[in-house]
């Protein structure tokens, strides 16, 4: 175990999906030498890709859950987490992105910047990730790596510069042009691993000047010397230039942008070449931790082995051998037999077996000092936890996750698969925490929640597949909820006097919507008319009336409670009367404050061929759909629109029949918006019904 | 209450333009300004007022993606609207978001034809008819007259108004009547001409042409967050 922090890269590779990065990866680990034949992803040998270790990623081409791996390149160890494309796993981006120092964009050079390359690249935005750009697929009809780099500019504000030109495009694709060594590379052998270095063609020398002129200019930006040299006009050498634009990346000020073709086994190893020069090494990235000691105060790591351990478990996986825990190190270093505790419970562990992992295949190893990533075995913890040193209670910094907004009711077929059942969506409940599950008390049903129709199909199917659990599913629910749109007083007096001591305690204030909390509670009681220690019984009835609208039963947000009056008995008043009092204020004055439900609404961006625009500008218009605009991009067009969930379901089937499979969509959620009155008596009715199946 | 204090402090109408919906049907309207100075702002302000009435508005950009066109009139309208009750506010821009539709074109992309296709697109489908067009980032030192004619056409076939941003070059003086010379050739074609000026950290808005001959000749100072009077 080598414990060289400077020869350390942590990267991601993120994309909009079939962009071509499992394919990517699949070409980085056989060019560090980590796998010895290349299989393609639905591929004809039936082996499929090695960083889509799950049989349902081989089957549908598609990455679900990220593997991490790791390989050697030049002497640089490199860790990969192959992150997925699709909008539904986006936690899974955002986890990865969270414990990663660097990542590569994958852009496709026809597709260019599509819609989830927008998202990805606000998440690497929001994660400070200082990323390369790489296009691929140079080799396809239509291929435009310069327009792309146009793209990279205007549409998600990257000062994009190339650090190659293409020698050829399309089926003419050859090789690169190196421009800061002025070279060109030609990639020979059966699988391209044979690099011929010769001058650059005539043909190209103009071109390649003026592109290498143009990458100077934004370089020099960074550096006094590169200035310097080109003011006295002194040669400029490839480490004055490489050391410009590395210090321009890391302050993710400048993109340099590589370009091939993975699938051809066209450039991979310069863009390897590119991580190692300009990606940051761990300890040149800023990682902070909470103190728990200190009223959560921010502490700025330091990424040295020997101090305490404090590190990140980001993913879990059930392997043969049980939970393997992925964990990034931030601090000290975690050693087999070492103690470690979970800051969320406290709880010690000892650590047993420590391994690197290689997709489903993996090595043992002794330790894992700062900076790197690697897996833990027998740790029972869930994903998001941070395990430090015994004596120090730091945590780090929590991650942004996104509510569900799409449930669906599960029913396991015999007493086996229920459970079988509950251990899945146990264990798939502790992977991804924006998959909830939870028992409906009325129906009985178990309840799955997600953030998509594929996010639950997938989860469904792994449930088949992984723990057995052959289990029928209902129809997907949207995750309505309820609101106010007007203030509503209240004065309400619960009374009861069954024999023994009553229960008293009255209160008067009113509701009001609020659009910025869920729940807001005011006391503007003075005088004691309610006794201070009964204060947060009111509260507490309150909020249990939000978990269910009096009326649709849905959950209500945005509401301000405000109490400013009330009454107590010295002998009848008591927390259980006053929580009581506060469920019945709430219901008296709910329906007067006029309650709306408010629905789940998505951004579906949808890119399809021009000639299909008007079409496609139906189907969303018909489904509700509000369109923001389109966008002209040649022979695609992109349109942006927000669709109500309830009219997504089997949308995609939709789509493709209107556009010979030729369009394709992302939709993530954007916000929650009132129900239109016609829709909102439809759901009233249904809801009614639901009630009286169940009853 | 929103909706009275944007409309009273709309700089157009208090410049003497005083025609309900400013240009008539078919016209034209323009504003001229360096670049930076506001000529978008300035008409997605406008776009909002119209929004306000109920008036569907196209807006076309050569420029910028939807998104960030997006964020001009979400910004501005967040801006106007920011010392009234956040919920009232918020209500009240998905209730004028329905009257928008952003179009975006490359600008060697653009051409009459496409966006009269595309226009069909809506309106046949009862998607969207817009009643003010604003077509923001037109080059009219290259665009010839020929376009300008081919708009203006299209304008008066389906019963619109169009606005147009033209952007105006520091080292280009501008002539007696304060237009530019490379818009001179196209001059003719507009109703409503106003220029934008920025002097330090203040924007001055100016009519050119089109206003009623009653109404004062003086710029009025507007708010550079807002665009609207000050």
């Amino acid at each position: 175990m080598k414990f060289d922090d400077q020869k350390i890269r942590n990267i991601g590779i993120s994309a909009h999906i079939d962009s071509g990065k499992t394919t990517l990866t699949e070409r980085i680990l056989f060019y560090t030498k980590r796998i010895h034949a290349i299989h393609d992803v639905k591929g004809k040998d039936g082996v499929g890709a090695t960083m889509d270790s799950m049989d349902l990623e081989k089957e549908r081409g598609i990455t679900i859950a990220s593997a991490a791996t790791y390989c050697e390149w030049k002497g640089y160890e490199v860790n990969i987490i192959d992150t997925p494309g699709h909008v539904d796993f986006t936690i899974e981006v955002e986890r990865s992105l969270r414990v990663l120092d660097g990542a590569i964009l994958v852009l496709c050079s026809v597709g260019g910047v599509q819609s989830q390359s927008i998202t990805v690249d606000q998440q690497m935005k929001r994660y400070k990730v200082p990323c390369i750009a790489f296009i691929n697929k140079c080799d396809r009809s239509g291929a435009n790596p310069f327009r792309v780099i146009a793209q990279l500019r205007t549409k998600l504000g990257h000062n994009a510069v190339a650090m190659q030109i293409p020698i050829g495009l399309e089926t003419e694709l050859q090789g690169v042009v190196d421009l800061v060594a002025m070279k060109a590379m030609y990639f020979d052998g059966d699988n391209g691993e044979d690099i011929r270095i010769e001058a650059i063609p005539q043909s190209l020398l103009e071109e390649a000047s003026a592109k290498r002129e143009e990458l100077i200019d934004a370089a020099s930006i960074f550096s006094d010397e590169l200035t310097e040299a080109i003011l006295e006009e002194k040669e400029i050498t490839p480490e004055l230039l490489y050391a410009a634009v590395r210090k321009g990346t890391l302050k993710r000020e400048i993109t340099p942008v590589y370009m091939g073709s993975a699938y051809k086994n066209k450039a991979v190893q310069p863009l390897l070449d590119g991580v190692t020069y300009l990606l940051p090494k761990p300890s040149e990235v800023e990682n902070i931790a909470l103190d728990m000691n200190n009223n959560e105060e921010p502490v700025i790591l330091n990424s040295d082995p020997e101090k305490p351990i404090i590190a990140l478990a980001f993913k879990l996986e059930d392997g043969q051998y049980g939970q393997l825990t992925y964990i990034r190190v931030y601090q000290g270093t975690v050693e087999k037999g070492s103690t470690i505790v979970n800051v969320r419970n406290g709880k010690k562990v000892k650590v047993g077996r420590v391994v690197r992992m290689h997709a489903d295949q993996m090595e043992d190893v002794e330790a894992l000092c700062s900076g790197y990533i690697g897996a833990l075995f027998g740790i029972e913890c869930s994903s998001g936890d941070t395990f430090v040193s015994p004596g120090i209670n730091m945590t780090m910094t929590s991650m942004f996750v996104p509510k569900p907004v799409i449930s669906l009711a599960i029913v396991p077929k015999d007493n086996k698969s229920q459970m079988a059942m509950s251990k899945a969506l146990n264990r798939f409940s502790k992977e991804d925490p924006t998959f909830k599950t939870h028992v409906d008390p009325e129906t009985n049903e178990t309840i799955i929640e997600g953030m998509g129709e594929l996010h639950l199909d997938i989860y469904v199917e792994r449930m088949k597949r992984e723990y057995n659990a052959e289990v029928s599913t209902g129809n997907p629910r949207v995750a309505y909820r309820e609101t106010i749109t007007q203030r509503a007083d209240f004065n309400y007096t619960h009374r009861k006097q069954t024999g023994g001591s009553g229960q008293f305690g009255r209160i008067a204030g009113y509701i009001e919507p609020i659009s910025d909390a869920e729940f807001v509670f005011e006391n503007k009681i003075f005088g004691g008319s309610i006794p201070t220690q009964y204060i947060a019984a009111c509260e507490k009835g309150f909020k249990q009336s939000m978990a269910k609208g009096p009326k649709l039963e849905f959950p209500i947000t945005g509401v301000k409670v405000l109490i400013n009056d009330g009454s107590s008995h010295a002998v009848d008043s008591s927390d259980m009367a006053f929580q009581a009092a506060a469920r019945g204020a709430f219901r008296e004055a709910y329906l007067r404050a006029k309650p709306v439900v408010h629905e789940p609404i998505m951004k579906v961006v949808v890119e399809s061929p021009v000639e299909f625009q008007g079409p496609v500008m139906g189907l969303l218009n018909q489904r509700r759909g509000m369109i923001i605009g389109s966008q002209d991009e040649g022979v695609m067009c992109v349109i942006e629109s927000q669709v109500p969930l309830a009219e997504m379901f089997g949308f995609s089937t939709i789509l493709r029949s209107a556009t010979q499979g030729k369009a394709q969509f992302t939709m993530e959620f954007a916000m929650y918006r009132q129900v239109p009155q016609p829709i909102a008596e439809k759901i009233a009715l249904e809801a009614a019904q639901n009630k009286k199946t169940a009853a | 209450m929103i909706k009275k204090e944007i409309i009273q402090r709309n700089p157009l109408l208090n410049l003497g333009y005083d025609h309900e919906y400013i240009l008539p049907t078919g016209g034209f309207g323009a504003v001229l300004a360096y670049a930076g100075v506001g000529k978008t702002a300035l008409l997605v302000q406008m776009a909002l007022h119209a929004m306000m009435n109920e008036q569907p508005v196209l807006h076309v950009s050569l420029n910028d993606a939807v998104s960030k066109v997006n964020v001009w009139y979400r910004e501005l309208f967040h801006d106007m609207a920011a010392k009234y009750d956040s919920v009232e506010s918020n209500e009240f821009w998905e209730k004028i978001l329905i009257y928008r539709f952003i179009m975006t074109f490359r600008v060697e992309g653009f051409s009459v034809p496409k966006l009269e296709e595309r226009l069909t697109d809506l309106m046949q489908q009862n998607i969207f008819k817009p009643h003010t067009v604003i077509i923001d980032g037109l080059k009219f030192d290259e665009s010839g007259r020929g376009l300008l004619l081919q708009l203006r056409e299209l304008a008066k076939k389906y019963s619109m108004r169009i606005w147009f941003t033209v952007h105006t070059h520091r080292h280009e003086p501008p002539k007696e009547n304060g237009l530019p010379l490379s818009f001179l050739h196209v001059a003719d074609l507009f109703d409503v001409l106003v220029q934008l000026a920025a002097k330090g950290p203040e924007v001055y808005i100016k009519a050119l042409k089109g206003q009623s001959p009653d109404a004062k000749q003086d710029a009025l100072l507007l708010d550079p967050a807002t665009m609207l009077i000050k």
